[in-house]
């Protein structure tokens, strides 16, 4: 099921898209994850939104009463916290449910860009089974996996250096897919609602932590990946500049510390 | 906020365990390899190369002899002449083995990519196509000599006529190299990518089958086409030229017998699933297996001498093995099947867990 509904539909519209611009797969790759963004953009735009108001919320005088008042009954606190959401009409599952959803089509993403690379001969049956009648697929496959410099079904190549005769993987791939990360990170982190926020000290865990993380992936994982996390950060990025959410001044040394005002 | 980091660690670890099962692939990626002496047949499939003996079907050695999960095989491994046994691995590694025992006379570890095809082993060289897209030539110790760089991945193993090597890649090109230098003689572009061996003719043909559903006689001095047949789908493994006559099977189902000379079709039948492997030819009959795992064995009008019905899928190429005809069927009980020429099975191996 998972294949039939996820899977197989986002591996023949990038097969269309590779197609359509003249059988460049790393082209393919970046079109398709902007239309996959286009189309997930809506979710995104509810999760900001709700981010926001929970936000709001954390720093206003009523929130905070709260906390103090019921800082060693737990239970009751819950309760309380209950309770202002339902006044202010806020769902607090509404910044997490829209990231949910997106997880499955991220995974189903990933698994079609491999499959329509098919780098083993079952690999390549799979997906030849898997094109839609509409595709001439012996003219089709394989795909040409060139794009600039790199196979995008490959790790990074290996460079050689004098002092170090068994060359190392190319970093300059990881390097961009960790740096877009970082920057992506930073430019959309929401100012904290108080000083002892936790989850704003969880952002700036994340921002450092995830840059670390995906540079590791796009080392050891086929570089189309990369190709993948490189586009979804910067139109990332540019999402939240469209809806008004970036915030240029976080990319300065010692610049803004952002907290957010108490109503 | 500790719990949230634990939280945070185990679902980064999960993403990774999950990306790392799509990239590799939690399936096999291939279908078995054999070769065989005579005496002892080698298989390699998934996580090892097995040693069997033909006589009962007995393992004699295994290599590696514990399972590591980042070595896999299924290119057939190939015998030298000074008594080596040649294979390559999934993990970019192409081993020398003993073939007596199962251990490492030497290995090269520098391609970028799987060794999916196997080698020919011909002119003192070892010639090793490799999804890097370089075809490597070694010497018998395994020391490199040059690579010759085509446009996409190679999945099958170059033909020589002595002068020449002849390969094909899924640049969808037929490459001519000359034999000791690597040097490219000609390239010829066809109408799909060549996922299988080129097969030499008696009076200077090479016969291609492609990916695109053709298959190809072309003059070996220059690449110039001699004839062209198209075949209903998709060509996967190379054609066996016997008396004369091209056999080969598309993945529609159909089998195919064509006149060498002209391209003419002899006679076709559609026995039950699509066929993927180069058939063998071998005591008058021609075999191949299907799908559905039904190895077949027809006389050279194409009438039905037998066929036996199989545990799992017949991907892969049947192999004589003395007396013996072997087949290693994909998801079956069995890793290794032997049948007599009149298709009776004399012993099935599975390897023990170890």
């Amino acid at each position: 099921m998972w294949d039939t509904f996820i899977v197989t539909p986002l591996t023949n519209i990038l097969l269309w898209i590779y197609k359509l611009f003249g059988g460049n797969f790393g082209l393919a790759i970046i079109l398709f994850t902007i239309l996959i963004r286009l189309v997930t953009h809506p979710l995104m735009a509810s999760q900001i939104k709700s981010s926001q108001k929970m936000q709001e919320m954390q720093g206003s005088k009523k929130w905070q009463e709260i906390q103090k008042k019921y800082k060693d009954d737990k239970e009751k606190l819950a309760q309380e916290q209950m309770k202002l959401y339902q006044e202010l009409g806020i769902n607090p599952l509404g910044s997490c449910l829209p990231t949910l959803i997106q997880i499955p089509i991220i995974f189903g993403l990933y698994q079609s860009i491999m499959r329509a690379l098919a780098a083993s001969p079952i690999q390549l049956l799979t997906l030849t089974r898997s094109v839609y009648a509409i595709f001439n697929t012996p003219a089709l496959l394989p795909l040409n996996s060139q794009f600039l410099w790199m196979n995008l079904g490959q790790t990074p190549e290996k460079i050689f250096l004098p002092f170090l005769s068994s060359g190392i993987p190319n970093p300059t791939l990881p390097i961009i897919v960790a740096l877009t990360t970082y920057i992506q990170s930073k430019l959309t982190m929401p100012p904290a609602a108080n000083p002892g926020d936790q989850s704003a000290a969880m952002g700036k865990m994340m921002a450092l932590y995830m840059p670390f993380l995906l540079g590791y992936f796009s080392l050891t994982f086929a570089s189309g990946l990369s190709i993948y996390f490189i586009t979804s950060n910067l139109v990332g990025i540019l999402q939240y500049a469209l809806l008004g959410k970036v915030d240029w001044r976080n990319l300065l040394p010692g610049g803004k510390k952002g907290v957010a005002k108490p109503k | 906020m500790k719990v949230k980091i634990i939280l945070l660690i185990l679902s980064s670890l999960a993403l990774g365990l999950l990306l790392s099962g799509c990239a590799t692939g939690l399936t096999p990626s291939s279908w078995p390899g054999i070769t065989s002496d005579g005496a002892t047949a080698y298989v390699a499939s998934a996580n090892a190369v097995y040693a069997v003996n033909l006589e009962n079907g007995n393992e004699l050695w295994r290599f590696p002899e514990k399972v590591d999960a980042k070595k896999t095989f299924y290119a057939a491994p190939v015998l030298t002449p000074d008594g080596q046994l040649i294979v390559g691995g999934y993990d970019r590694v192409l081993y020398s083995l003993n073939p007596q025992n199962g251990q490492i006379n030497w290995q090269y570890a520098e391609a970028r990519d799987r060794w999916i095809g196997s080698v020919l082993v011909a002119n003192d060289l070892i010639y090793a196509p490799n999804a890097d897209y370089n075809l490597y030539a070694f010497n018998l110790k395994g020391e490199f000599q040059w690579k010759f760089a085509a446009r996409q991945a190679l999945w099958a193993a170059p033909v020589t006529d002595g002068q020449r090597i002849y390969f094909g890649s899924l640049d969808r090109k037929v490459h001519a190299l000359n034999a000791h230098s690597g040097q490219l003689a000609w390239d010829k572009a066809l109408t799909g990518a060549l996922l299988g061996s080129p097969v030499l003719g008696d009076s200077g043909q090479l016969y291609v089958a492609t990916f695109g559903g053709d298959v190809f006689a072309l003059d070996r001095t220059n690449g110039n086409q001699l004839w062209k047949f198209a075949a209903d789908n998709f060509v996967w493994s190379a054609p066996v030229l016997s008396d004369g006559v091209i056999y080969f099977g598309d993945s529609k189902g159909n089998f195919y017998a064509l006149d060498a000379a002209t391209g003419a079709k002899d006679w076709s039948l559609q026995p039950n699933s699509p066929i993927l492997g180069t058939p063998l030819v071998v005591g008058g009959q021609i075999l191949f297996g299907t799908e559905a795992g039904s190895l077949y064995a027809v006389d050279v009008q194409g009438k039905n001498a037998w066929n036996q019905n199989l545990d799992g899928k017949l991907y892969g190429t049947p192999v004589a093995g003395g007396d013996l005809i072997l087949v290693a069927p994909v998801e079956g009980q069995s890793l290794l099947i032997a049948l007599d020429q009149a298709g009776v099975q004399k012993w099935a191996f599975a390897p023990a867990k170890k």
